[in-house]
């Protein structure tokens, strides 16, 4: 072969391997960036003025007088928008029946469509679902629902072939030589005073709990159960995987035993997770009986067992990283084995177990599976720390899945969904990132 | 030694061995813990087989457990499982490779020092966060633009390993031909008849690939370039530490004999850290094989064998997505087979990871006896 050649194959070698680095670090970027940006989008947005009529009566957040000014003038710019409905509806009763039958379907579209958009209409009953109770809180979620209120969307079949297309309709054009004619206009141009947007920075996202499955309101149980199931999982989890690593460095003989000991650390580092939420329920709910049904108990319990062995072995290699001088010093001043490992070498090894520690209270975090059979439940309120023992809660990681999957409303509430995202990555990021600082801090201390 | 009497002595013993049998319970912890999850999972996963027997579930693809009479065959569950594991396996092995040759041999240690906290970032991710992403972001774009994503990705991976084709098969051809004039005219001829039919090869399948339609983002194929970035840390973490094992001396040896970095690294340093490549390769196929959000929530969950038997493009069902998605229903029947199916198939799970996990082991370990010399 050429030496050019080679040399080529030499460079184009570089150029694939950095490529595989780049592309990972791109991956990194793609699932990231459209998780912040969205995510922040559920704290930082465009809110409505039926957000705060929300805040205000779920809440019972908010200036009241000053809302009610505003209220008072979203009223008097609607008010025509119900006069012409209620014009309509009149209109409606003294026209002959095939005229009215085909304008009634259309109108009652509109209305439910204004309706969604700006809230129940004056006169009607209050609905029972909190959702309907309140407009659009959003100003991108209104823009929406606007189109919907001027455009009716239809499917287009008219090739067999191809994926039927869809198109709009303006509904304008269907009630011409109608008094409602001038409803669509008047809304489109209104839309502003009749909601009056304002950049909302809505703290309360994470601070508060949820109004009618997760349509309004924030996260906070679901926060709140995330750090109950993890730091639980590192109550059982830390103090018997130090404890198992200082036996493994000090104390175990090579032989059959330890290496047994050892394999049974690997392959249990390598069970799949939803393996674990089965055993988790088999043995701690189902035989043990540790609570009734799911509680944050038998979750912490299940995360514990498949965090162990990363905390063995981080706090296994934090041991012996110690350097050999510090223990042969110890002893020599004649202190026993157990005081040397409790007053010298943890000590020395500490701040490499907390990294180890850290690192697992992310992963505890941010698994889903395990806890899906033994402590997570889909919708219900923050709990007690009294209540860990006998009840489920909400967690991140697993309403993420059910309102994402299983909401019956999954793709209106995407704001919810990619904040809840957010705030896990962030944990779990944080958390690894300390762990980065801290051991690059280790590292260079060790350096000297 | 001080001088202690025999009672004081004899205690300190006592103690010392209490103590050190406490610290080894301990330590056996988690082998009992082993011990204990394959006994729990079999011993709710034995019912289903006493009750359906082995056939039906290893050869039937009818997956129907709420039905009167219920079915409960898993093979294509079973193959779907397969199906995104390889898929996963096809995308993960080679950029994992060379990601862990690029970090150990290539990179300067200044670029090293920013490109592994990229590595772990990505492995800390949460499992439903990229299930989020497969779902909500990549599922409609697949859906939508899917014939020209394939296509571009078919031409920016395609396009520069087919020129390097073209450039060394003009260059191994002409190397008998011992004039230089003549060598390099026929080079270049070669050269641009090679090239030529490779942008031919290039523009026909790109445009073969355009004009396909994803009829649901949901499909094998999703689920496996999401699985593939998810086993990328486990393999290029273990593998660089496989590759690092390899001494100085090899890679010093191979460079005194005129070989280039490229030369030294797939003839000497790779054939070296095989077994530990493979342990890396075992370890990050089983991350794929167990993941049970990014599937469940992005692969469909159909359970069929897709036609053709390779159609990436279909939705798939996987046994940890089986399991999860049918346990809530599954949970109010206890002792129903429909609830011990999905311990059958945690057992399969269990004992698959088990012996890769024994595998790997073992050839780590004799890939560490090999390097020392022993």
């Amino acid at each position: 072969m050429n030496l050019g050649t080679r040399k080529l194959l030499d460079r184009s070698f570089t150029a694939l391997g950095i490529g595989s680095i780049v592309i990972m670090a791109m991956t990194l970027l793609i699932v990231l960036v459209p998780i912040v940006t969205n995510g922040l989008g559920a704290l930082v947005f465009k809110g409505t003025i039926e957000h705060r009529k929300m805040l205000a009566a779920e809440f019972n957040r908010g200036d009241r007088a000053e809302l009610e000014r505003q209220t008072a003038l979203a009223d008097s710019s609607r008010k025509p928008v119900y006069a012409m409905m209620a014009a309509f509806e009149q209109e409606l009763t003294g026209m002959d029946e095939p005229r009215r039958q085909q304008y009634q379907q259309q109108y009652a579209q509109v209305r439910s469509a204004i309706q969604t958009l700006l809230g129940p209409i004056p006169g009607d009953p209050l609905p029972a679902l909190t959702r309907s109770q309140y407009g659009q809180t959003r100003w991108e979620k209104a823009e929406e629902r606007l189109h919907e209120v001027l455009y009716e969307k239809k499917w287009d079949y008219s090739n067999p072939d191809a994926p039927a297309k869809e198109y709009s309709v303006s509904r304008a054009a269907g009630f011409e030589g109608t008094s409602l004619v001038k409803l669509f206009p008047y809304v489109e141009k209104n839309i502003d005073r009749m909601l009056m947007p304002e950049w909302t920075l809505y703290w309360g996202f994470i601070t508060d709990s949820s109004v009618d499955a997760h349509i309004f309101g924030g996260i906070w149980p679901e926060i709140q159960g995330t750090l109950f199931l993890a730091i639980g999982a590192m109550l059982f989890a830390f103090p018997l995987g130090v404890v198992a690593a200082i036996y493994f460095t000090e104390y175990a003989r090579e032989g059959f035993f330890t290496s047994v000991l050892r394999s049974a650390n690997s392959t249990l580092a390598g069970v799949p997770s939803i393996v674990f939420g089965l055993f988790g329920l088999a043995f701690f709910i189902n035989t043990l009986k540790v609570s009734e049904s799911k509680s944050v108990l038998a979750g912490s319990l299940t995360l514990a067992i498949m965090i162990l062995p990363t905390i063995i072995r981080a706090a296994e290699e934090a041991i012996l990283s110690v350097p050999k001088t510090y223990k042969e010093a110890s002893l020599s001043l004649g202190s026993t084995k157990w005081n040397t490992i409790v007053t010298v070498i943890l000590p020395a090894a500490l701040p490499g177990i907390i990294t180890g520690g850290v690192i697992s209270l992310g992963r505890a975090a941010g698994e889903t599976a395990p806890i899906i059979f033994t402590a997570a439940v889909s919708v219900g309120s923050a709990i007690g720390l009294a209540d860990v023992f006998s009840s489920p809660t909400p967690a991140l990681s697993w309403n993420i899945y059910n309102l994402a999957s299983e909401h019956e409303a999954a793709s209106e509430i995407r704001h919810v969904q990619y904040g809840m995202v957010l705030s896990l990555v962030t944990i779990v990021l944080l958390l690894n990132l300390s762990a980065i600082v801290l051991r690059a801090r280790i590292s260079q201390k060790l350096k000297g | 030694m001080f001088v202690v009497s025999a009672r004081k002595r004899r205690v300190q013993k006592i103690a010392k061995v209490a103590g050190e049998s406490t610290l080894l319970l301990f330590a056996s912890f988690v082998a009992i813990v082993v011990f204990f999850i394959f006994f729990f999972v079999a011993r709710d996963a034995v019912p289903y087989f006493q009750i359906r027997g082995f056939s039906e579930f290893f050869t039937s693809s009818e997956w129907y457990p709420a039905d009167e009479p219920a079915q409960f065959g898993a093979l294509a569950i079973i193959y779907g499982s397969a199906m995104v594991t390889l898929g996963s396996a096809l995308i993960a092995i080679p950029m994992g490779i060379t990601a862990a040759i690029c970090l150990s041999d290539v990179l300067p240690f200044s670029v090293r020092q920013y490109a592994k906290p990229v590595i772990e970032m990505l492995a800390a991710i949460p499992s439903v966060a990229f299930g989020f992403f497969a779902l909500v972001i990549f599922a409609p774009l697949l859906q939508n633009f899917g014939g020209p994503i394939l296509m571009w990705a078919w031409w920016i991976l395609a396009a520069p390993f087919l020129l390097l084709a073209v450039i060394i098969t003009a260059d191994l051809l002409t190397t008998s031909i011992a004039d230089p004039g003549k060598r390099k005219l026929a080079n270049m001829l070669i050269a641009s008849l090679l090239g030529i039919l490779a942008l031919v090869l290039l523009f026909l399948v790109g445009r073969h690939l355009s004009a396909i339609q994803i009829l649901t983002g949901t499909n094998a194929l999703n689920v496996s370039i999401i699985l593939s970035f998810m086993a990328l840390p486990t393999i290029v973490s273990v593998s660089e530490d496989a590759l690092q094992a390899v001494g100085r001396e090899l890679r010093e040896g191979s460079y005194a004999l005129g070989a280039t970095r490229a030369e030294t690294i797939v003839k000497t340093i790779l054939p070296a850290a095989t077994s530990g490549i493979l342990a890396a390769v075992i370890l990050g196929i089983m991350r794929a094989l167990g993941e049970t959000m990014v599937v469940w929530m992005a692969s469909g969950n159909s359970s069929h064998i897709p036609d053709p038997w390779f159609n990436y493009l279909e939705s798939v069902r996987t046994l940890t997505a089986t399991i999860a998605g049918d346990m809530g229903e599954a949970d109010q029947v206890t002792g129903s087979a429909r609830f011990h199916v999905l311990f059958a198939m945690g057992l399969l799970l269990l004992v698959i990871s088990f012996i890769s996990n024994l595998v790997s082991e073992r050839i780590v370990v004799r890939q560490r006896k090999i390097l020392s010399g022993q």
